[in-house]
């Protein structure tokens, strides 16, 4: 009978509780999540689960997911890309005055804002991997590039953006009112932005587990000098992940804009790229490389979001919510990285 | 592992591959001094040397990991350029890596089929063909009576040797016109190091496949290989074949203590001894 090779039991209560945690990494955040649900729904008296508040709490997890899973993508390779923040406010500044200014079809200025976006990612991945500048620090300035050139075009202005249908309501617009059903077209545009997100996250998941590119992006974080050794295009993978991080940015900045109807150059800024990263960190995805889970970024958003509205919700100052996420994401992160390391000495 | 069933190598046989001139510096550290190496059709040369001497900057050279500030690689009659492992890897040169260059956070076969996926197609979609590979790479490592636990657990689960086996499996499974091997007995216990030597030697009795097998003591290789280049200082100070040479007498070689004199000396008094040319000038 062959032995199971290298796999020792979990002797300590906390170990056990690890093996848990890292066989069933989405179903333990998906449990969090849950139990915030609850706890905001107890604590408003039914408040929560109102389709008002739903709408807005599913927007937010919409935002932050679609930016978290590319932000996924890159930790698995083991960078980071702290400028789409800034990418998330230009793309949509730069549709609306390509529509605005030249008369293209919103539809069609969109697809620029988001090739611009994928430029951004091309051009944070080269400067990473050509000149061997970390991606933390070639994108810290990159975002102060972008925010300043994003403010600088209008004088911080935030300008109108045009309405053309069906383009607005099918990317974000919300056309739900009280006196609508939910089961509606307008019912469902209250949700449209989160469903965008699922549809792309269940796609990175699917991207992530089930194809070469996705194997790929693994085994670059994974083992870098290795998977070079044995045929892995390791910096193609990397500058790729930057480019679907640029896009998910701007496509997400476009998606705030059209439910706005207003192109914001404040929209984004450092405060949403941390919101993004936190999504990844809480859904389970650590710093250092080579492990991590798209779905876990989309709970990982909800939770964000339901902890920035529920406990303003509750009456309590917008900024305590922070103290809440803050112990979150150092929480999460400390459980991520014994996780990996267990990992590491036994595989659960 | 006997030598008498394996058929002796003709000397006309063809060279496969040949490495002329490679110089490679890293920084100030100088790794390679015009460093000329000939493998021959079916033959299994041993590259040894000292830790430091060249031995893995010379194979990353040749599987395209490095690239070499001067010489060139004549593969199969043509000049090559490999600009990474692919390259070398879609030519028929497998490399087992000093490193293994396995991926822990994968499992066993997707190790074994990292760089040459199967894929599936689903509703157009290419996807990977996860059960294809599994039950290919399963039923590869159990003919090669590679014991492991399950080929869905992860690498890092794996022991030393275990490790060493998949990396090795892996290298053959596509019948490489070459094969590079960069010290692969040396995580290895006795017992699963003559496991691996059996199999090289399996590979020499047939003699489809070309071997560079880097050792760091050559005592262990001196039964599997059929010349042994010695590398030193970053040059080659040595290239002798074994049906000419002794082992008492490489031994007495390798004592001198490979200085670049000492050296020449012994190989003078080998060739004076056998009559051959099997040794080389410095
Ligand atoms: N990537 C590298 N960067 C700098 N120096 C290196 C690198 N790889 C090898 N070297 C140096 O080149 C020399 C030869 O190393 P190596 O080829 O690994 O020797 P061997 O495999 O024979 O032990 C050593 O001095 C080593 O320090
Ligand atoms: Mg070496």
């Amino acid at each position: 009978m062959p032995r199971r090779v290298g796999i020792a039991l979990p002797d300590t209560a906390f170990e056990r509780a690890l093996v848990i945690l890292s066989r069933y990494r989405e179903a333990s955040i998906a449990v969090v999540a849950l139990v915030l649900a609850i706890y905001f729904q107890v604590g408003s008296n039914g408040a929560f689960l109102s389709s008002q508040e739903l709408s807005v709490v599913l927007r937010d997890t919409g935002r932050f997911g679609l930016i978290a899973v590319a932000e996924v993508m890159l930790m698995i390779t083991g960078e980071i890309d702290l400028s789409v923040g800034s990418t998330f406010s230009l793309a949509p500044y730069v549709m609306v005055l390509m529509s605005i200014g030249w008369g293209v079809p919103l539809a069609l200025s969109a697809v620029a804002g988001i090739l611009l976006g994928v430029l951004i990612g091309l051009v944070n991945g080269i400067i990473t991997v050509r000149f061997r500048v970390p991606s933390l620090i070639t994108t810290v300035g990159t975002f102060f590039l972008l925010q300043g050139v994003v403010v600088s075009i209008y004088n911080s202005q935030p300008i109108v953006a045009p309405v053309q249908e069906p383009f607005n309501e099918i990317f974000g617009e919300n056309l739900y009112s009280p006196t609508d059903s939910l089961w509606s077209w307008h019912g469902l545009t209250a949700f449209t932005p989160f469903l965008w997100t699922l549809l792309v996250v269940l796609a990175m998941a699917l991207v992530l587990n089930r194809t070469t590119f996705g194997l790929h992006t693994i085994a670059t974080g994974s083992n870098i000098v290795g998977a070079r050794e044995i045929g892995v295009r390791t910096d193609r993978i990397k500058v790729y992940n930057f480019m679907i991080a640029g896009a998910f940015a701007a496509a997400a900045g476009v998606i705030n804009t059209t439910q706005f109807a207003s192109a914001d150059p404040l929209a984004g800024g450092p405060f949403l790229t941390l919101q993004a990263i936190a999504a990844a960190v809480i859904g389970g995805t650590s710093l250092l490389g080579g492990s991590g889970t798209a779905i876990g970024s989309l709970l990982g958003a909800f939770v964000v979001a339901t902890l920035n509205n529920g406990l303003v919700m509750m009456g309590a100052q917008a900024t305590v919510s922070d103290i809440y996420l803050g112990t979150a994401i150092v929480l999460a992160m400390i459980l991520n990285v014994q996780v990996d390391r267990m990992r590491a000495r036994r595989r659960v | 592992m006997s030598q008498k069933d394996i058929p002796v190598l003709k000397p006309d046989t063809p060279v496969i591959l040949e490495m002329n001139r490679i110089s490679k510096t890293f920084g100030a550290v100088t790794a390679l001094v015009d460093v000329s190496i000939k493998l021959h059709q079916g033959e299994v040369l041993a590259l040894v040397g000292d830790n430091g001497a060249g031995k893995s900057t010379l194979i990353k050279i040749l599987s395209g990991f490095h690239h070499p500030d001067s010489g060139t690689i004549v593969y199969q009659g043509k000049e090559v350029h490999f600009r990474s492992p692919r390259d070398a890897r879609a030519q028929g040169i497998e490399t087992v890596y000093q490193d293994l260059a396995l991926i822990n956070d994968l499992s066993i076969y997707h190790n074994m089929f990292i760089g040459r996926e199967y894929h599936k197609r689903v509703l157009g979609l290419k996807l990977l063909d996860n059960r294809k590979m599994r039950d290919l790479a399963q039923t590869y490592l159990n003919s090669l009576g590679i014991q492991i636990p399950s080929v869905n657990s992860t690498v890092d689960l794996l022991s030393g040797g275990q490790r060493q086996s998949v990396a090795v499996a892996r290298s053959i499974y596509s019948s490489p016109t070459v094969l590079v091997l960069d010290e692969p007995l040396a995580a290895l216990g006795v017992r699963e190091g003559a496991h691996v030597l059996g199999l090289i030697q399996n590979l020499r009795r047939q003699r489809s496949v070309s071997i560079i097998l880097i050792v760091h003591n050559y005592n262990q290789v001196f039964e599997v290989c059929d010349r042994i280049n010695f590398l030193h200082s970053g040059e080659i100070a040595l290239d002798a074949s074994t049906s000419d040479t002794s082992e008492e007498q490489l031994i007495r070689i390798v004592k001198s203590g490979l200085g670049r004199q000492a050296i020449a000396a012994a190989a003078a008094e080998v060739e004076a001894s056998t009559g051959s040319t099997s040794t080389n000038r410095l």
